[in-house]
């Protein structure tokens, strides 16, 4: 069945924002976050992800080697607090470099073509 | 109902899914943050969390076992979507032709007739397809099954060498990126692998040389024990009329492969003589099935009867393969 045009740019505007997902928490990461407040700071931004997307993903980061974690009792209930390891923060810094060059390059490109 | 009854059950669900050794940390996390979640959530709707809360926040968090998945690593392919109609054709081809082979087996087995009648259905239409289905039919099955286990153990393969390409690419380049080493058969399917056809032709000469050989066991070998050579005696008239027609449908064989390894490709003649060659060996082997013996020991004819019937099936599928080649799904061309 061939869907809709709304649905199909939906899809793929997901599809582009799954590209850079690891790259926007990454940013958020040089300072520790729990997940709860690293959502509410990407939402904040208007970076929205869905819970159950973004959890996961911060245990992949971490089990790749990208991000630490550890256990803190502040004020509330135990939280995991995920920050960039030395691994993480090259990555970030590589990741932000390709993201400078590859939005100059779609830029031209979409100029190009206006 | 408590809502943190409801956030226990499903964390629960997803950790059971989960491996073993991440399952406590996983669930504890998770479970703080769904808490965590609600209590926002109750915040901006300013009412203490409830059932239909929890309810919206855990279909917004998706089903346990899309959430485990995503808690895993990704997986890999086992059949790529473009080999996945070939395989299901193969597989389902391949059960459709042992029930071809056996179902009229089994209306024409007496043993199965003698439990029809004993059974009191002697006659019905029906009658042997119980005890069809519960050997051959069933037993058919053991194709897919095989088929899936070997494309396993190959995307696993696969997916290692994958990893370790990846591993090697990922490494720092001072020169630009070379392309990726894939053997040419690969890239050109008409193109053989020299080493490989030696080998293989080399095989076949020894085999054709053993059983040429074999009218002259006694001679050639004579501290053998009797019983052997005996068990080796071709019958004579089929040493006196079809045997020869082997020989030369080898010789036929060993040319083509010769022409093979000095042209480096298959080209259109070599694959026509091939099927030729394929097809008069069928038909030889055929008339050796079903003119007569092959080797005077009873036990010896048996064994080579069922050998040659496989090897027939190694023909059938050559002369398939050639013919595909022969017809091959061309581009379209582009023209002004």
């Amino acid at each position: 069945m061939v869907e809709g045009r709304p649905e199909q740019t939906g899809k793929l505007e997901q599809d582009l924002r799954k590209g850079v997902l690891v790259l926007a928490v990454l940013s958020q990461l040089q300072a520790p976050q729990y997940g709860y407040s690293l959502r509410q700071a990407l939402a904040e931004r208007g970076m929205p992800i869905e819970e159950g997307t973004l959890y996961p993903l911060l245990r992949r980061l971490e089990g790749q080697g990208l991000l630490a974690s550890e256990w803190r009792i502040d004020d509330g209930p135990p939280r995991r607090y995920y920050t960039l390891s030395p691994a993480g923060a090259e990555s970030y810094r590589d990741l932000t470099a390709a993201w400078g060059s590859l939005t100059s390059v779609v830029a031209a490109l979409l100029h190009e073509e206006n | 109902m408590d809502p943190n009854a409801i956030i226990e059950s499903y964390v629960g669900d997803v950790v059971g899914r989960i491996p073993r050794r991440q399952r406590a940390d996983v669930g504890f996390e998770l479970r703080s943050l769904l808490r965590e979640e609600l209590a926002g959530r109750a915040d901006e709707a300013d009412r203490p969390a409830d059932e239909p809360m929890v309810m919206e926040l855990l279909a917004a968090f998706g089903r346990p076992q899309e959430v485990a998945d995503r808690y895993r690593p990704a997986g890999f392919t086992v059949i790529r979507p473009a080999d996945a109609p070939g395989f299901a054709w193969f597989a389902l081809g391949g059960v459709a032709l042992q029930w071809a082979v056996t179902l009229p087996i089994a209306y024409a087995d007496p043993g199965v007739a003698e439990w029809a009648e004993s059974a009191g259905v002697a006659g019905a239409w029906w009658a042997p397809l119980p005890a069809w289905w519960l050997s051959g039919g069933l037993g058919a099955f053991w194709w897919p099954g095989f088929m899936i286990t070997l494309t396993l153990i190959a995307a696993i393969i696969r997916h290692r060498r994958d990893a370790t390409d990846a591993a090697t690419d990922s490494a720092p380049q001072a020169e630009p990126r070379v392309a990726p080493h894939i053997p040419p058969q690969v890239l050109d399917r008409d193109r053989v692998n020299r080493a490989g056809l030696v080998l293989a032709m080399s095989f076949g000469a020894l085999g054709a040389s053993v059983l040429i050989a074999l009218p002259w066991l006694a001679v050639i070998a004579p501290g053998l024990p009797q019983p052997v050579i005996e068990a080796f005696v071709f019958d004579p008239e089929f040493l006196a009329w079809r045997a020869p027609w082997f020989v030369v449908l080898w010789a036929m064989a060993f040319a083509v492969g010769l022409a093979l390894l000095i042209a480096g490709r298959y080209t259109r003649t070599i694959r026509l003589i091939s099927i030729a060659n394929d097809v008069a060996f069928l038909a030889l082997v055929t008339w050796s099935l079903t003119a007569g013996p092959i080797f005077v020991s009873p036990a010896a004819d048996d064994v080579t009867r069922v050998c040659l019937i496989g090897i027939m099936l190694v023909f059938v599928l050559d002369i398939v393969l050639h013919v595909r080649r022969l017809t091959p799904t061309r581009a379209p061309i582009l023209s002004n």
